[in-house]
């Protein structure tokens, strides 16, 4: 019973590294940026959504919402910082200390917006129990993380795949220079691209501090883990991300069945280490 | 007048000024070193909050004979890097004869310097057991949490509680409480079943809970020093059977305030604020007067105590001359009775419990 709990729970985190995974994964094979800043943009998410429920938004409501801000906001980041550091020939080292910069400005004025302390969403549906039966429990906004977050991981496959302006950003991922040529409009695609990541970065961004509260600081573990499954997936795969952020967590959470927690995490990691090394391109690359 | 002789003038008139009024006391410059970003900042800013307090208070009685205080206060975010960052602008730049700290990580870090720099370090927020011997010129005003677990081991015991699981944080406080519990709960007669580490920040119990919780304790002993209020929800929506407890580190004024903390027990040191310094400390910063807020207020008039009678002596306020004035008064009367008989106060410890919002004394002083 605990090993399928625990198993469980590894779905639910890992659904939620899911979609920062697909989301980050969307930026890097598309811009080819490193967007650490994509972690603050999760944060901010949350805070935004916080406020808006603290104010008598109700919570669907106050997800948009905090979607919308967060479109704007990445849209903002591209137009305002990487377009002008792309025109003056920044190098990629340039381009990721700026986004770690910008990333440390968004964590310190949430928490001197906030303060640092841990922040827990009011509304009493959120712990409620729901019994997936055999003693396997989740809270209601651990259930609905993981239908929201795969519905997502649908949607953007659907996306991707199907809708005029997903193939015109694979296109655009593909081959840059093709795409200008061809007049698809690269720079209007990356705005596109980094607006509709932080939209969807959103849904955990909101859910997740839902069940374990809000932190400025608490976005950088999630897009670390995230970063690793991209990897591991293989950049550009929408399907790698999503299954190896799942996988990650679910290997993380059984280990503890095995090993002290202390060495789960790095135990985990080193068998990834260990996988990248027979198949760098990672599960899932195109060959 | 040409431009020479009004120099001149002015400089007789500055001289005949500076001869009529008396000689101004110099300011006491004090350091604090404390995590004022970060996921401990919600200590720190009280801790922050109660030192600045006491040193208005003070420094609106015009000072100590005369010498305004002013505390210069860095983030360590409660790393042990950075606080020897803060150690080493306040002593070598500010040259502070006196720094107050907390959470133990950094403050045993700083604990070397301050031993080779003669620095007096006041600690009223951390406690792991290193701290006690970690420098002679290191002070506590709070025990170490051996001298709570100790407290707590005993009343687990006596209320039939023999078999116990541990949640603790993986840095110095966690493990040096995991250690003082283990240890002294066996001594005590029980079995420790189980134990798994937290990371500092952690919101996320539920995997170590289940793993705990599976080895089917009658205790679950919890040394985590952030992230309460989570741990009472998970621990609230797994409902679990057994009691949880912990020393200090628990009484997080969120936690306590959150209905499902109900039926945590924790050790804690007694301090009261009486009514009107607390309503004081309200009006001031718009939040309660917490536990650490009135620790570290204790602390910095504890300092004040003995500045002054180092000033009283006639002696530079040096670090040495600092610690040697607080071991000769030894004994003091703040918010609460303090004795230094080791660099360690002795001060009493409750048992409270954690009931709908509010933290209620189950056992007073241990007994």
């Amino acid at each position: 019973m605990v090993a399928l709990q625990l198993f469980v729970n590894g779905i639910v985190t890992g659904c939620a590294l899911g979609v920062v995974a697909i989301s980050f994964s969307l930026i890097y094979s598309t811009l080819r940026i490193f967007h650490v800043a994509h972690a603050g943009i999760y944060t901010m998410g949350g805070y935004v959504a916080y406020s808006l429920v603290m104010h008598g938004v109700p919570d669907i409501l106050a997800l948009l919402l905090a979607m919308v801000a967060a479109a704007m906001a990445g849209a903002a980041i591209q137009v305002l910082l990487y377009q002008r550091l792309a025109a003056r020939k920044g190098t990629h080292l340039v381009v990721l200390i700026a986004s770690l910069g910008l990333l440390a400005v968004i964590q310190n004025l949430l928490a001197a917006i906030y303060s640092a302390n841990i922040l827990q969403f009011p509304g009493a549906w959120s712990g409620e129990i729901v019994n997936l039966g055999d003693g396997i429990r989740l809270t209601k906004v651990q259930f609905l993380t993981v239908i929201v977050c795969i519905l997502a991981y649908i949607g953007m496959m659907l996306f991707a795949h199907r809708t005029l302006l997903g193939k015109r950003i694979r296109a655009v991922a593909s081959n840059p220079f093709l795409a200008e040529i061809t007049r698809l409009r690269p720079q209007a695609v990356y705005v596109y691209v980094i607006a509709i990541a932080s939209a969807v970065v959103c849904l955990p961004g909101v859910l997740v501090p839902y069940d374990l509260g809000l932190q400025p600081y608490g976005g950088v573990t999630p897009l670390l883990t995230a970063t690793i499954a991209m990897i591991a997936g293989g950049v550009g795969s929408i399907t790698g991300a999503f299954l190896l952020s799942v996988a990650i967590s679910v290997v993380q959470n059984l280990s503890l069945l095995v090993m002290p927690g202390e060495w789960s995490i790095g135990v985990t990691f080193f068998v990834f280490v260990i996988f990248m090394l027979f198949r760098p391109t990672g599960l899932f690359a195109a060959r | 007048m040409t431009r020479s002789s009004t120099m001149r003038a002015a400089v007789v008139l500055a001289g005949l000024a500076s001869a009529a009024t008396p000689a101004l006391a110099k300011d006491i410059q004090l350091g604090a070193i404390l995590p004022l970003t970060g996921p401990g900042a919600v200590v720190g800013t009280q801790e922050e909050r109660g030192i600045q307090f006491a040193t208005d208070q003070i420094n609106a009685k015009g000072g100590i004979d005369g010498h305004k205080i002013v505390v210069q206060f860095e983030d360590n975010q409660a790393k042990p890097d950075q606080a020897v960052l803060s150690f080493n602008k306040l002593v070598d730049l500010q040259g502070v004869p006196a720094i107050f700290t907390g959470y133990s990580g950094p403050t045993l870090a700083i604990a070397p310097l301050a031993t080779r720099k003669k620095v007096l370090l006041i600690n009223a927020g951390a406690q792991s057991d290193k701290l006690a011997t970690a420098s002679p010129y290191l002070v506590n005003t709070l025990p170490t949490t051996q001298d709570e677990v100790a407290i707590m081991s005993k009343y687990l015991i006596a209320h039939g509680k023999k078999k116990a699981a541990v949640l603790y944080e993986n840095d110095a406080a966690g493990i040096g409480g995991r250690d003082d519990f283990v240890r002294l709960f066996k001594k005590d007669g029980g079995t420790i079943l189980a134990q798994e580490p937290a990371q500092f920040g952690q919101t996320d119990y539920r995997p170590a809970l289940l793993k705990l919780s599976a080895a089917k304790p009658d205790v679950l002993f919890v040394v985590i020093t952030a992230g309460m209020v989570p741990l009472a929800d998970q621990l609230a929506q797994m409902k679990v059977p057994y009691l949880v407890a912990g020393t200090s580190f628990m009484a997080d004024p969120a936690a306590i305030a959150d209905p499902n903390s109900t039926g945590l027990i924790h050790t804690q040191v007694h301090i009261d604020a009486p009514a009107d310094l607390a309503s004081a400390f309200h009006a001031k910063f718009n939040a309660d007067m917490d536990f650490f807020a009135r620790q570290y207020y204790n602390a910095a008039q504890i300092t004040f105590t003995v500045i002054k009678k180092v000033l009283d002596e006639k002696k530079p306020v040096t670090g040495s001359n600092l610690r040697t004035a607080l071991f000769q008064i030894r004994h003091f009367q703040g918010l609460i009775p303090m004795d230094f008989a080791t660099n360690t106060a002795v001060v009493p410890v409750d048992i409270n419990r954690m009931e709908h919002g509010k933290d209620v004394t189950i056992s007073a002083n241990g007994k």
